[in-house]
């Protein structure tokens, strides 16, 4: 090798970020189609893609594969047991850590767009209607919406289910025969939605960029605005809580303790990571800290305090972060990307 | 929006019975060796039976200011944002509307949600029309003007079932609402998919095409609420200051009656064309590369839209010379 080669192979080597410990230990796939979501289940975690695989991810294990849609696996969520899961192929599944999937409903060329779980029941959107399934019941109940439903969630009791859509969030409430709903209006699309762990917020992301919730009690609305781009991720982190949200060139987390919430208050902004978007967040289980991925493919660990700086755990691969996952035990942490690369490692050195 | 890698988005637009699933059925059956999606809405004509068809709702959503330059498409943005997560990289996606659409939502979404920008690319609007029904059409819904003032393509169908005088009269009547969309006659949607599919027609480089036939510029009214064209010319070159004040003003307070708006703008002191295109309020703008050598540099921009003649234009446009 000449100098000016040696010189050039220094230069090349300097200006490529060194692996990271979580790369350097960890596996990385290839899987060649975009990692869709994922969640973690009692014993695994379980990921959907662009193909219509859902890999299940055991803790030293190799990823056990089902083809389980002809098409994109839009959603995914699990009761700790099944994974539910819906696809562009129009079929809600169900599906056991073993391989066995049970096809729950077929709607053809009509997505399955959202789908939840609780328990004994599960829920799946298609278009405007959302369709529950609680105990044995072979036929589903079925609940109109004005328009396409843009997300689902259960609270922690099981017994309410929000529905975001058009113009606002339908809260349906199980009662002793049938489900009953109440209308939280606010103008505008919704799309993700999740209830606080206490059940007494809810939260959207909407397509303006901007986050919504409402405090039930009260239905007093709380606008959170500022973002550059669409939050396509948000967790609650932490005991105050945190509500940690995607959209910005960091994570954005407003406190929603006390009687007000975040209302007139800072949010406390981590993980600042330059011209990059956050695109995915996922809390360390147990701790005041989060994971937050970028669209450039780079993850950063922080605590949720400004002062502290992150810790870099992913370098950049060029695609944007679509999933993020903590093992049951919390041994294990998944990172996958749109392009279809999985980084599977242990959180901790041995 | 010119990345080599967003995939082109077409709309077809067009009334019922015009032909759009004739054309969408070749799309789908043909051996073309391209791999396509086709998102249908629930009132389709027939069933059309193919994997890569997604049935939708057209769910026109205001964003919450409320401006009219904001009504989207959301349905639009959910499904190409899930194709857009297909393993198997799709080469076209077709977007077809039902008969009685406003395109402006449809071109919208591609202006304001920058998830669907990102990743797809507005390729061209391209309206099935019926050669024996359009004229009557044209004079009952305002829809069927729309559709042809936003077409970049105008499929001229069913030219067998109409003589050669009648085929004329409705290729006038299309000219003067819209004189740069090019009018392909067929029967059956025959037309080549090529000059179908794959335009690039809302990319700015193709703005500099326009040429629209400025003699056939012509007022008269049936009623007021006609869609007409009207194009200006300017061989004194623009200031550019003044120019951008007349524009973003005419856009922000007229921009609900401009359907589509291009140009191609020759300022003062700049070497570079300045290229635009519009629909209603939203505009794509750059500078486009310096003019050709040896050849006239023009500005020449085109308006489409209703009570074009109370928005003062000529005046306006006029006012942007260099004194």
């Amino acid at each position: 090798m000449s100098d000016r080669e040696k010189f050039l192979k220094e230069k090349i080597s300097s200006l490529v970020p060194k692996e990271t410990e979580l790369e350097s230990r960890g596996e990385h796939f290839d899987f060649q189609a975009p990692v869709t979501c994922s969640v973690t289940t009692s014993h695994s975690i379980a990921v959907g893609f662009g193909d219509g695989k859902v890999r299940f991810f055991f803790e030293g294990e190799k990823p056990r594969i089902i083809d389980a849609h002809n098409g994109v696996v839009l959603s995914i969520a699990t009761n700790g047991e099944y994974i539910f899961t819906g696809g562009d192929d129009g079929r809600f599944l169900k599906l056991s850590q073993n391989g066995d999937i049970v096809e729950i409903a077929n709607f053809n060329s009509r997505w399955v767009d959202y789908v939840a779980a609780y328990k004994d029941s599960m829920v799946c959107s298609s278009g405007r209607n959302v369709y529950i399934w609680s105990g044995d019941q072979k036929k589903a109940k079925s609940l109109e919406h004005s328009s396409t439903v843009g997300g689902l969630a259960f609270d922690y009791t099981g017994k309410r289910l929000a529905v975001s859509s058009y113009g606002g969030v339908t809260l349906w409430e199980r009662g002793e025969r049938r489900w009953t709903s109440k209308r939280l209006v606010w103008k505008g699309s919704h799309s993700k939605v999740g209830f606080s762990p206490d059940g007494k917020y809810i939260v959207t992301s909407m397509q303006e960029s901007e986050l919504h919730g409402w405090r039930l009690r009260n239905k007093v609305d709380l606008a959170m605005r500022g973002y550059p781009a669409k939050i396509k991720s948000f967790a609650w982190v932490g005991d105050t809580p945190h509500l940690a949200t995607s959209g910005d060139h960091q994570a954005i987390c407003w406190p929603f303790d006390g009687k007000d919430g975040p209302l007139g208050r800072e949010p406390v902004c981590v993980a600042d990571c330059g011209k990059q978007i956050s695109t995915f967040i996922e809390p360390l289980t147990g701790e005041k800290a989060i994971f937050v991925g970028f669209n450039d493919g780079s993850v950063l660990l922080s605590e949720l305090d400004e002062n502290k700086n992150p810790f870099v755990i992913r370098n950049p691969k060029g695609s944007e972060i679509s999933a993020i996952a903590i093992s049951p035990n919390r041994s294990h942490i998944l990172i996958g990307d749109s392009d279809g690369n999985i980084l599977w490692s242990t959180l901790w050195k041995k | 929006m010119n990345n080599m890698s967003q995939v082109p988005v077409t709309v077809l637009t067009g009334f019922l019975g015009a032909g759009k699933t004739t054309l969408l059925n070749r799309i789908l059956t043909e051996q073309h060796g391209q791999k396509y999606a086709v998102i249908v809405n629930e009132f389709g004509e027939q069933g059309i039976d193919n994997d890569l068809v997604v049935d939708a709702d057209e769910e026109v959503f205001e964003m919450n200011n409320g401006c009219i330059c904001c009504t989207v498409r959301g349905d639009l943005i959910r499904i190409l944002g899930g194709l857009m997560k297909r393993a198997d990289k799709l080469d076209a996606i077709i977007v077809e509307t039902t008969g009685l659409a406003d395109p402006a939502p449809v071109a919208q979404t591609f202006f304001v949600d920058q998830d669907v920008s990102d990743k797809t690319k507005l390729d061209a609007i391209v309206t099935v029309a019926d050669a024996v029904h359009l004229s009557s059409q044209l004079g009952e819904h305002h829809e069927a003007e729309e559709q042809i003032a936003f077409a970049d393509v105008v499929l001229l169908n069913k030219i067998d079932l109409v003589d050669d005088k009648a085929v004329k009269n409705v290729q006038t009547r299309i000219r003067k609402i819209n004189p740069y969309a090019k009018i392909i006659k067929t029967n059956h949607c025959s037309a080549p998919l090529t000059e179908v599919l794959g335009l690039n027609a809302f990319s700015l480089d193709r703005v500099l095409e326009v040429e629209p036939d400025f003699l056939e510029s012509d007022h008269d009214h049936e009623h007021d609420d006609d869609v007409t064209s009207l194009s200006f010319v300017s061989d004194t070159p623009l200031e550019m200051d003044k120019f951008q004040a007349w524009f973003g003003n005419l856009l922000q307070e007229k921009g609900q009656d401009i359907l589509r708006s291009k140009g191609i703008l020759n300022f003062e002191g700049r070497d570079d064309r300045y290229v635009f295109q519009g629909v209603h309020m939203l505009m794509d703008a750059s500078p486009m590369g310096p003019w050709p050598a040896g050849k006239d540099r023009s500005s020449r921009v085109v308006f489409i839209g209703r009570n074009l003649e109370t928005m003062n234009l000529q005046e306006g446009f006029e006012g942007c010379k260099v004194a």
